[in-house]
């Protein structure tokens, strides 16, 4: 029998469609991917099964009982858990005491707080999950975010029944590794496997092909609000996945090359050193495409901050087209021709409140000037219009405001900010990051054509297909050096991924 | 129809507030002098608010306009003294309102204090240098040039006894002058990004720390325009008349900020809430209403409206 059930869910808001004949079954010690672009209807199913959104129509059933979630509580009390991307943790708070956050502490002589004590059932609950490399006496802000994660896991795991709750039956996942590294995803793989054997049911939201595949025993995939497919992993293609999510074929994965690259540098970097990086050194030419891997915070995204400007000084050198620049702040970065796509969408693209017109022309204000200050509005809207159809943007126009995008047109707005200019050298950390896999495609192809034109890309991505089929060379850091650069010609993924991290016996925890 | 009660909530409250004095004072408020006098009242205050409005669409504030106003107040008051000319004593009381505000801004953008707690320490220090150097007196009489204080009673006369006062021309040239700056300029542009996402607008190539620098620079200008209009008005200068200013001058943004469906501040919006906040006065002063009762309503009504127009955006 199914642990959880869901049949024909349908929602509407203000009229739209957000689902229209959801269905869902997972079944207890199954991990269960739910997968489709962005604005299929996951968030939606999932905020229903959350009691944040009240279902139209449709029925919930656990074990083949019907259930109705009216609220949070109601979904906590059937034993539903949800681990989102963004944690809420209580940062100064250590690790136990996150775990343990609002139950009863165990005490000393009925007043004090018994630390260790309080220590040891964290530590104990944590090693229930194979969880051994996390103090439970640390503060939580010292871990990194998969570490983060891991507690989050570990608090919703933890056997609650002497505080009333039901015991975590049903976790859900909603892009849980968008901000990890490959080891912290390994080992909440590894975590996540637990779980399932012991008889827990996971529904594990992903835009990541490959790890859904690694990990899942089944999916379903959603489109346009209703469910199109449920297939068990096994024997199934990734090419389908995609042709299921977006319905339309694709001949392959990632769009072809365009051009050969040229023999003319665009990009200088010599001896670049800051705080973190050691002797950085290396030339980008023009229509090439330069991949930056490495482990989470080996240096390929302060490679690329540290060339803009963006924390401050550095030693060494950078040369665009043979002429030496100096480049101390974002501002010079763009003046001089370089186009920067930040990791962060949210707290580091956008100005969410402002319109897309108005994201697009940030840096490039001083191009739509009348009069010497007034601002020209037509021709700012002109540009964010033509710009946003080279990055097939979908949007109401360019008044738009951009929090009122998807995902991936957000990164299209960031994207057609970055090619206005237009820029010689690009420089992208994670672009593809959180992004639907229609966007992304988009995105490769944009990346294509911008190549043909003789602009040079340099993209820092921690998913490694995207390196290997996009770039023409890729960089390997390691520890803020360059660890080796290989073409990618001939190059696998398992063989990259190999470089990341370091040789076999390099120490993985 | 509830995000539309949101957005006009505080515009429809102004409306009830006229209406009720309407009401309540039929012979004299809504007449063609009244609100020319409202708009005499209001003018110094109006101006404060229109540039203080320029520091809050970065996220910032200044808490030293009102201390900057009696200083500027009390330097041209000094300069008259000394024999100077009218406009010698205006431009040295425009220059150290903005030598003040660009201090501020050294602190908030290139030190990095936070602008709450730079402006509280500079509030403080205007406010003991106008005690300083005026001798903590008040500065009258023969001192000031009737040129000066004559500038204040003066208008464009309209109609019989009815004139537009030439506070309400400068205030309004200060609303057209910000409203033009924020609405129509990149620089404006720019400082609605930052105050949007300091970090985004950073990394896409804007300057933060020179505009937070300059917009502060504006407000302490602002702020000594507000002093020197003072100053006009009653004649005299002394080390304590502009601080009221302060207060009004940020509830009358964050009223406008009300109305906005980002919650943006913007100066038009900025100018309804300086009409709320002087209507109130004008009024309860007609029904010789206790202007404590005057400080009671306001604070409530400032409560009100952020709290109704801050319910549903920030849930969960």
């Amino acid at each position: 029998m199914s642990l959880l059930s869901i049949q024909d869910l349908e929602k509407s808001f203000a009229g739209a469609k957000a689902l229209g004949g959801a269905c869902l079954d997972v079944r207890a010690g199954e991990v269960h991917a739910l997968m489709g672009e962005n604005g299929a209807g996951k968030s939606t199913l999932i905020k229903v099964l959350a009691g944040v959104v009240k279902p139209d129509t449709g029925s919930i059933a656990i074990d083949g009982a019907p259930v109705a979630i009216g609220s949070p509580a109601d979904a906590l009390r059937l034993g539903l858990r949800f681990i989102h991307q963004e944690l809420s943790v209580v940062p100064h708070l250590s690790v136990a005491e996150n775990i343990f956050l609002g139950r009863d502490y165990p005490r000393r002589w009925g007043v004090m707080i018994d630390w260790d004590g309080l220590n040891r059932r964290a530590a104990a609950v944590l090693a229930g999950l194979g969880v051994t490399h996390i103090p439970p006496g640390r503060k939580m802000a010292r871990l990194s975010v998969g570490d983060q994660m891991l507690v989050k896991i570990a608090t919703a795991f933890q056997d609650a029944s002497v505080d009333g709750d039901a015991p975590a039956r049903l976790y859900v996942m909603d892009e849980p590794t968008a901000a990890l590294s490959a080891e912290e995803s390994q080992r909440l793989f590894a975590v996540i496997r637990r779980l399932r054997a012991a008889g827990a049911g996971i529904i594990y939201v992903s835009h990541r092909l490959d790890e859904v595949m690694e990990l899942a025993d089944r999916l379903t995939v959603l489109r346009d609000g209703a469910t199109v497919a449920t297939r068990d992993i096994a024997g199934l293609q990734k090419l389908e996945v995609i042709e299921l999510m977006i319905g339309r074929r694709f001949a392959e994965g990632y769009p072809p090359r365009l051009a050969p690259v040229s023999g003319e540098v665009a990009l200088g970097v010599e001896h670049l050193s800051t705080g973190y990086l050691q002797d950085v050194s290396f030339e980008v030419h023009k229509g090439e495409i330069l991949g930056l891997a490495g482990l989470e915070g080996a240096g390929q995204s302060e490679v690329i901050r540290a060339i803009v400007g963006a924390d401050g000084g550095h030693d060494g050198a950078v040369s665009l087209a043979g002429r030496p620049v100096r480049i101390e702040e974002p501002v010079s970065a763009w003046a001089k021709g370089l186009a920067f796509l930040p990791r962060e969408r949210r707290q580091e693209g956008l100005v969410s409140s402002a319109s897309i017109a108005g994201n697009v022309s940030l840096p490039h204000l001083d191009d739509l000037v009348r009069f010497g200050l007034v601002l020209d509005r037509a021709a700012e809207a002109e540009q964010a219009v033509d710009l946003g159809r080279k990055v097939k943007l979908k949007s109401k126009g360019p008044k738009q405001k951009v929090r009122e995008l998807s995902g991936g047109n957000q990164q299209k707005v960031v994207f057609a900010r970055a090619i206005a200019g237009p820029p010689e050298v690009l420089l992208l950390d994670e672009p593809t990051r959180g992004v639907d896999v229609g966007a992304r495609y988009d995105i490769h192809a944009l990346l294509r054509e911008l190549t043909a034109e003789g602009k040079a890309v340099v993209l820092a991505s921690s998913d490694l297909p995207e390196l290997v089929y996009m770039a023409d060379r890729i960089i390997v850091f390691r520890d803020g050096r360059v660890a080796t650069t290989v073409s990618t010609e001939g190059l696998d993924q398992a063989r990259l991924a190999a470089l990341c991290f370091g040789s076999p016996a390099a120490p993985s925890a | 129809m509830a995000s539309a009660l949101k957005t006009y909530g505080t515009l429809i409250g102004f409306v009830l507030v006229v209406l009720f004095f309407w009401i309540e004072i039929p012979d004299t408020f809504m007449t063609a002098k009244n609100w020319l006098n409202i708009s005499q009242q209001v003018s110094m205050l109006a101006v404060v608010a229109f540039t203080m409005t320029i520091v809050m669409v970065m996220g910032d504030f200044d808490l030293s306009v009102g201390s900057m106003a009696s200083l500027a107040g009390i330097v041209a008051a000094l300069a008259f003294r000394d024999g100077h000319g009218v406009w010698v004593g205006v431009a040295l009381a425009l220059g150290v309102g903005l030598l003040g505000g660009l201090l501020n801004g050294v602190l908030v953008a290139y030190v990095g204090i936070l602008p709450f707690v730079a402006t509280l320490g500079t509030l403080t220090v205007y406010s003991g240098l106008a005690f300083l150097v005026s001798g903590g007196k008040t500065i009258f009489g023969r001192d000031i040039p009737t040129a000066f204080s004559g500038f204040a009673r003066s208008g464009i006369p309209l109609a019989d006894m009815v004139s537009l006062p030439s506070l309400t021309i400068v205030a309004a040239v200060v609303l057209l002058v910000v409203w033009f700056t924020l609405e129509q300029t990149t620089f404006g542009r720019r400082l609605y990004a930052i105050g949007g996402n300091k970090e985004a607008a950073r990394l896409a190539g804007i300057r933060v720390r020179r505009l937070r620098f300059l917009a502060f620079g504006l407000s302490g200008l602002g702020a000594a325009t507000a002093g020197l209009m003072y100053a006009s008005r009653v004649a005299s200068a002394n080390p304590t008349q502009g601080s009221g200013l302060m207060l009004d001058a940020i509830a009358a943004v964050f009223l406008g900020m009300t109305m906005s469906e980002e919650g943006e501040p913007h100066v038009a919006a900025t100018l309804i809430g300086v009409l709320i906040l002087g209507v109130l006065g004008n009024g309860l002063t007609q029904m010789s209403i206790d202007s404590y009762v005057r400080e009671v309503l306001i604070g409530s009504i400032i409560v009100l409206a952020v709290a109704s127009s801050s319910l549903g955006k920030t849930k969960g």
